[in-house]
């Protein structure tokens, strides 16, 4: 067929369907008389060449300006209930070691994750909203001309935006596409798209060290995400999967007013998945820090020695390969438990920091363990670094090797270090301490 | 062959214009880290006014010569103004209930009141233009 006419077969095969379905449409469906439609007028500005691009960011940056700032009073709403519920606990169960458990392990740990609920259920919300109104869409196809100059497949954009709500079914949206080497690039450059689990990170660390600039520095988050995914995705097509990227056929639906029930039903279906979560292997793994952060019991002082307990020699012991950057034994536990699920990040300080009235990011900057240099290379350090477990296991059953896996978490893993380090590098040289 | 009226088109260009220079001015102002509180410095958020008014200044010409994909882009610049204008709004209650939890020292209505609120406000008019001559049109 590519030889007949001189196109890809799928793009003639589009072509046909389409004229095929205008014919059967012409006769059979009356339409009320209009010149154009409302889509072909917002296509006109959202495709445009010069300024699809610009709008794309600007409504990217209004969906984390969005979900930070309006989130704010309802995680504050969280914080207080679980400080009202942590001292309850503390003041009313007996057993010393019980009520530590329950005041610091559950209330502490768990209860610092769940703040994040409404962050999360926002992104969501708004990224719905966005999906529902047919702009998603759009946002691929506006990427993709960038994407195709670069030598990259543009389908590849669409499980990238599926990434920013959990990177495994954005991993599995990769077997749409066809081309074996299009389809290992997206899958390899996956972990790069800040994921839901990753945000809680981003607005802890944002929210005590950018103060009205959180947002833009969450925002920062995501874009840097984008553009280390597209700039790796290059690497790899130069390098290990040589070769042209095959054209993309995009059916852009038209533009609809999202209806308040399909946005909220499509938050909830994925704002769930961070329920589960929290309450099966972030639950698990912060009763497994809390044990190691109060034990040994006699040597912690009942956990109030935490600079005793055996997460702190973990975290000691490891902490020097981080030193350069200026991060503690806390923030080097956190990075070693986030690869068990970056919420957990979260969770960590929760618990090691052993907060009581303020809250977690109060914490950080009165306990002075990052400056606004150094909370920024963290920010990046979580983004980039191994993904956590469950994506692993997602691009093992993809790729049907141990291979890619192993290769993911390498190549990560250096680049956390080096975009990290010139981070703070480039911030000292211009005077940031 | 015009779309629609020219002397309608020009008038929806001439406020397009208007808008689309006072957008970039303040979207410009904001870059550049504000002018007082009126106007408060806002990267990003500055960043998003220029690109409203570049959307809003993208129109003008071809509403003057009345084509639709003029009208085209004025309406694109209105769903914009429309987003960041409610997105500030929200903001602004998110900071009164902020207040009202006792997390923050004031709540000043002033203060939150961002160019983006009241340019929202000013386009209104702009949109009820545009909705005149799109009545006929379907989504």
């Amino acid at each position: 067929m590519s030889d007949v006419f001189g196109e890809d077969p799928e793009v003639i095969l589009a072509e046909r369907r389409y004229n095929a379905i205008a014919k059967i449409m012409e006769s059979a469906v009356r339409k009320k008389e209009s010149k154009w439609t409302f889509t072909d007028m917002l296509d006109h500005v959202f495709l445009h060449k010069a300024l699809g691009i610009p709008i794309f960011l600007a409504l990217l940056w209004a969906v984390f300006q969005f979900t930070f700032a309006f989130s704010e009073p309802f995680m504050v709403m969280v914080e207080m209930f679980f400080g009202w519920l942590g001292g309850f606990a503390a003041d009313g169960i007996a057993n010393p070691q019980l009520a530590s458990f329950v005041a610091d392990g559950i209330c502490g740990g768990l209860g610092s994750v769940l703040v994040f609920v409404p962050p999360i259920f926002m992104l969501f919300l708004a990224l719905a909203i966005l999906e529902d109104s047919g702009y998603l869409s759009r946002a691929a196809f506006v990427m993709d001309r960038v994407m195709y100059k670069l030598g990259l497949h543009g389908r590849s954009f669409i499980p990238m935006i599926s990434g920013f709500g959990c990177n495994i079914p954005a991993i599995m949206a990769t077997r749409s596409i066809e081309n074996e080497k299009d389809r290992m690039i997206t899958i390899l450059v996956n972990p790069l798209i800040s994921c839901g689990a990753r945000l809680p990170v981003y607005v802890l660390i944002g929210g005590a060290l950018f103060g009205a600039a959180a947002g833009s520095a969450v925002f920062a988050m995501y874009v840097l995400g984008i553009a280390l995914a597209i700039l790796m995705a290059l690497i790899f097509r130069k390098t290990l999967f040589k070769g042209k990227p095959a054209p993309f056929v995009l059916e852009l639906p038209r533009y609809m007013m999202p209806k308040a029930k399909t946005a909220l039903l499509h938050m909830w279906e994925r704002g769930k998945q961070f329920l589960k979560r929290a309450g099966t292997i972030i639950f698990v793994v912060v009763i497994l820090l809390w044990f190691l952060s109060v034990y040994p019991w006699a040597a912690t002082n009942g956990g109030e020695i935490i600079e005793n307990s055996y997460v702190a020699g973990l975290g000691k012991a490891i902490q020097p390969i981080f030193a350069p950057f200026g991060w503690d034994w806390t923030t080097t536990v956190a990075i070693i438990f986030g690869f068990l699920a970056k919420e957990v990040v979260v969770a960590t300080y929760g618990l090691l920091l052993g907060v009581g009235e303020e809250s977690v990011g109060d914490a950080l900057v009165s306990m002075g363990l990052f400056t606004p240099l150094t909370g920024f290379a963290f920010m990046a350090f979580v983004l980039i670094y191994v993904p956590c477990v469950a994506t692993i296991g997602a691009i093992w059953r993809e790729t049907n090797s141990w291979k890619w896996p192993v290769f993911t978490m390498v190549y990560l893993t250096v680049l956390a270090f080096i975009v990290s380090g010139l981070i703070i590098g480039i911030g000292r040289l211009l005077g940031f301490t | 062959m015009t779309d629609f009226e020219i002397g309608k088109g020009k008038t929806i260009g001439l406020y397009a214009a208007v808008l689309g220079v006072v957008y970039l001015a303040i979207g410009v102002i904001e870059v550049f880290g504000g002018a007082g509180d009126a106007i408060p410095g806002d990267l990003f958020g500055g960043f998003a006014l220029v690109v409203i008014a570049a959307t809003f200044l993208n129109g003008v010409k071809r509403s003057f010569d009345g084509e639709h994909i003029g009208l085209s882009f004025i309406i694109g610049g209105l769903f914009l103004a429309a987003v960041f204008g409610i997105l500030y709004l929200l903001l602004m209650g998110a900071d009164g209930l902020m207040f009202l939890l006792g997390e923050a020292e004031e709540f000043s209505v002033v203060a939150d009141f961002r160019p983006a609120i009241w340019l929202f406000l000013l386009v209104l008019p702009l949109a009820y233009l545009a909705r005149e001559l799109t009545k006929e049109v379907t989504w």
